[in-house]
């Protein structure tokens, strides 16, 4: 473990993705039907701003479940889920969505218990309008993001984002659905924002594919899923490195939220976002990846290339792994054909401009080994 | 080349500074969303079909009755079926609950007594068995002493003790020609539901009030009883000093509208007039609130959110902890593995932290945008996104060293790329929280808008700040001397000869 890390900080490529994308679909596919599963048979346990209902959290250091429940079922409202938070904060979670009743019972809890700290009630038909809109600007931001990225990238890298980012959002639903947690407006919230991480991450991850591909392709000596895995390992510690920066403020609201202060939101929404972002770096490097290289392998370029190098019997055994040197040759002849330079990252260094390179167009000496 | 980094380096220091300079000079500070400092918040449908103007007159009045509460930034707005409520920082949250909630009703009271306001330091009293009295209670009642209203240190009956059937003592509207006098006042004879319409009519060169009331026994059969007794200064209604007839008040929400004289001993037709010296804004608000005496339409509370200033206090703690902690997290780890170039990024982040504060003061202090819990997330998750950035390039640069790049060069090269790459992926981001900002409704709302001003600032400290001064440390000789020291890998391959030779 610790010598691929110290591999993947010194730019080598150690890791064979191609041959772990068989055991990320398998488990993926694994996850996937769990969580429909879980989700098609215990469905969601949805709080009361999609369901409706009353919540009350009363500062009440000496009550206990039961005083409340008993006062709770003089008002006709035995359903009610009540637990206790953080030692003195009673929570009561009631599907009582008339507003009237809702306050008698605030008024009684205040007068019996001790202070109503929060009350929130919630009417029967918000709840739907909320997801409704929710789901509409979730079909929208996918349309939306597609037509971004196929502009930007290709059509291609679009589905395999997408597909991952449908992944981590099915995985992350079917991990409320199996724990059993509530899902609030926060919830939502931690969904949105590992999707937008997964998508990020991914064009990050897509951006590095381009640039290698369109600088080794031309040379028709590797596979796309080669040249893919090049990109991957060379991508990889920034991918880690990400992760641990997105995660280490996530772990802080974790932290705080549960240990130090009586913030119980922050603590379950942070849960599901350090899940995420596990996932959506996940499926970045491993499901939206191998994703585009099946689909490029499809293409009658990278097929003819394939069948060209399997026909000298260079593809037989693992992944073939670009060195450094050829990685880096320079590619004056022409890039991936088709690219035509559609965004300002695509470049084809001159030979001229190299540093170093007294004007000879000669390629920088390799490196075969970092010396520290 | 060099000079233009150096610009673009001081000019957004002098950006960011000035714009911290200028939020501490102004005192703009950040509002607090009702989550974080406690508050209340509902949302209020209409129970039928509602046009666009009886929302709006819903809100106004809405916004009169909050305005008593004192609370610094309510936030009342119309939405596409009803209005929304939300008074961050309101202490008597049980009262705000019920102003904002109920309909009130329009009383037509005769005027016993027109008094003075109370001066400062009154001693309120309590009611005195003040249960007996009817419609046309003689106010030789109230008068003689027999029954005293409940009044509070102001010398007023309070809201709670202002019940239809009591004698009362209630204010005048603050802006209008009853502004600045106690009325006594009897049980209420008729209330709003007698009334059909009112509006403003300029008649005879003078602004007056028309008012229709209900036929029959509903309404102007009672109307005309009560003026009977008014004309004639009937003990219920008595004619006061400086009068020569009985007043009857129009009271809405515990305040005298207009109390007019009645002049006439009765009316043929369902409408009366109300005239006096009423400026046309005046007559206009009178009658607006004589139609609309309750709110034009029935509001039912479809949310309601209670949250006390602890729990508020709380919250913000636990997120300025959080923040604080994962800032500090993410520095060491940053600058553990990048060294100098972890510095930068973390001034980087310094640098559009500045302004997105600024940018969050001023809307706050300005607009009236609150800083909600939700908001708060969506900046800690940007802070994720901005160190990300720096990780694009300083990976970048590495890679480019190793693949035998002098330092110097890699760094004006990697840049553009990296940069395109940082632009894309925040494209994407952008274009999530646009979407989300647009399409969907609370906290959602708060948390997309607060993730889309922190990405656009990431771009912008990015491009104006951590690639110049990243260049900028290229020039120094200790960035191609001491890689390690901005944990970059030695390039050792391709040392330049003239830069070899200057080292002793």
């Amino acid at each position: 473990m610790i010598a691929v890390l110290r591999g993947l900080y010194a730019g080598e490529t150690v890791i064979d993705f191609p041959r772990w994308w068989r055991v990320a679909a398998l488990a993926s596919g694994i996850a996937l039907l769990l969580s429909l599963g879980s989700f098609g048979l215990r469905g969601l346990e949805l709080g009361i701003d999609f369901a409706g209902g009353t919540s009350y959290e009363v500062a009440a250091p000496d009550a206990s479940v039961s005083d409340a429940r008993s006062l709770l079922s003089r008002f006709g409202a035995d359903g009610a889920r009540i637990q206790v938070v953080d030692g003195d904060m009673i929570r009561i979670r009631s599907d009582i969505d008339d507003p009237a009743r809702a306050a008698e019972i605030r008024d009684a809890l205040s007068t019996e218990l001790g202070p109503v700290e929060t009350f929130e009630q919630v009417g029967p038909t918000w709840g739907d309008e909320v997801t409704d809109k929710a789901v509409r600007a979730l079909v929208v931001f996918f349309l939306v993001v597609a037509l971004y990225i196929s502009a930007r990238l290709e059509w291609k890298m679009a589905a395999g984002a997408l597909a991952a980012v449908a992944h981590d959002i099915v995985v992350s639903v079917g991990v409320y659905s199996l724990l059993g947690v509530e899902v609030t407006p926060a919830t939502v919230i931690a969904f949105l924002t590992i999707m937008g991480y997964s998508l990020y991450d991914t064009i990050v991850v897509y951006d590095k594919v381009r640039e290698m591909t369109g600088r080794l392709g031309a040379t028709e000596r590797y596979t796309y899923t080669e040249l893919m895995n090049l990109a991957l390992n060379r991508v990889a510690m920034r991918s880690i490195n990400t992760s641990v920066t997105s995660a280490l403020p996530v772990l802080s609201l974790l932290m705080v939220g549960s240990v130090a202060l009586g913030a119980t939101a922050l603590r379950e929404f942070a849960l599901a976002l350090l899940v995420g972002i596990i996932v959506g770096s996940y499926s970045s490097l491993f499901l939206a990846a191998a994703m585009v290289a099946r689909l490029k392998e499809g293409e009658q370029r990278w097929v003819q290339i394939r069948s060209k190098l399997a026909g000298r019997g260079l593809l037989d055994g693992p992944t073939r792994t670009i060195r450094r040197d050829e990685a880096s040759a320079p590619d004056s002849r022409s890039s991936e054909s088709p690219g035509r330079s559609k965004g300002p990252a695509r470049r084809r260094p001159a030979p001229a401009a190299r540093p170093g390179g007294s004007g000879s167009g000669t390629p920088p000496r390799p490196r075969k080994k970092r010396r520290n | 080349m060099f000079r233009r980094q150096v610009v673009l380096l001081v000019g957004i220091l002098v950006v960011s500074a000035a714009a911290s300079a200028l939020t501490l000079l102004w005192h703009n500070e950040p509002l607090l969303g009702l989550d974080l400092q406690g508050g209340v918040s509902v949302r209020l449908t209409a129970s039928e079909p509602a046009t666009e103007e009886m929302l709006d007159q819903s809100v106004e009045i809405i916004r009169n009755r909050v305005d008593a509460l004192g609370v610094a930034e309510p936030e009342i707005s119309r939405t596409v079926d009803g209005v929304m409520v939300s008074l961050p920082g309101v202490d008597d949250q049980e009262r705000a609950l019920e102003l904002v909630g109920t309909t009130a009703e329009l009383r037509f009271r005769p005027v016993c007594e027109v008094l003075p306001v109370a001066i400062a330091g009154t001693r309120g009293s309590e009611g005195s068995g003040n249960m007996a009295a009817e419609p046309f209670a003689s106010c030789n009642l109230v008068r003689g002493g027999t029954i005293r209203p409940a009044t509070g240190d102001d010398g007023l009956t309070p809201p709670e003790a202002d019940i239809a059937e009591d004698f009362v003592i209630l204010g005048g509207s603050g802006t209008g020609s009853t502004g600045g006098y106690r009325y006594v006042l009897a049980p209420t004879v008729l209330t709003g539901d007698a009334l059909e319409d009112a509006d403003a009519d300029f008649i005879d060169f003078r602004w007056q009030v028309g008012v229709t009331l209900e036929k029959g026994a509903a309404g102007i059969d009672v109307f005309n009883d009560a003026s009977a007794r008014c004309f004639r200064g009937d003990e219920s209604c008595p004619q006061l000093p400086g009068y020569t007839n009985g007043l009857i008040a129009i009271v809405l929400d515990g305040e005298v509208i207009t109390a007019p004289q009645i002049r006439a001993s009765g009316f043929e037709r369902d409408r009366i007039v109300i005239s006096g010296s009423f400026e046309k804004q005046e007559a206009e608000d009178v009658a607006l609130a004589l139609r609309y005496g309750a709110l034009p339409v029935e509001l039912v509370a479809e949310n309601t959110r209670v949250v006390s200033a602890t729990i508020g206090q709380d919250s913000l703690d636990a997120g300025i902890v959080a923040g604080l902690v994962g800032l500090l997290l993410v520095a060491l780890f940053i600058v553990g593995y990048y060294r100098l170039l972890g510095l930068v990024a973390m001034a980087s982040l310094a640098v559009s932290g500045s302004m997105l504060w600024s940018i969050v003061a001023h809307l706050g202090t300005q607009s009236g945008l609150a800083l909600t819990l939700a908001g708060i997330t969506g900046i800690i998750v940007a802070v994720g996104v901005s160190v990300d950035s720096n990780v694009v390039y300083f990976e970048h640069l590495k890679e480019d060293i190793r693949d035998g790049r002098t330092a110097r060069s890699a760094v004006d090269r990697a840049f553009p790329i990296a940069f395109a790459t940082i632009v894309k992926a925040d494209t994407a981001s952008l274009i999530g929280a646009a979407l989300l900002w647009w399409l969907t409704v609370g906290a959602v709302r708060g948390f997309a808008f607060y993730l889309g001003l922190a990405t656009i600032l990431d771009l912008v400290a990015t491009y104006f700040f951590m690639g110049p001064m990243v260049r900028v440390l290229a020039r120094t000789s200790w960035f191609a001397q001491r890689p390690s020291l901005f944990g970059l890998p030695a390039s050792g391959a391709v040392v330049r000869p003239e830069l070899k030779a200057s080292t002793p």
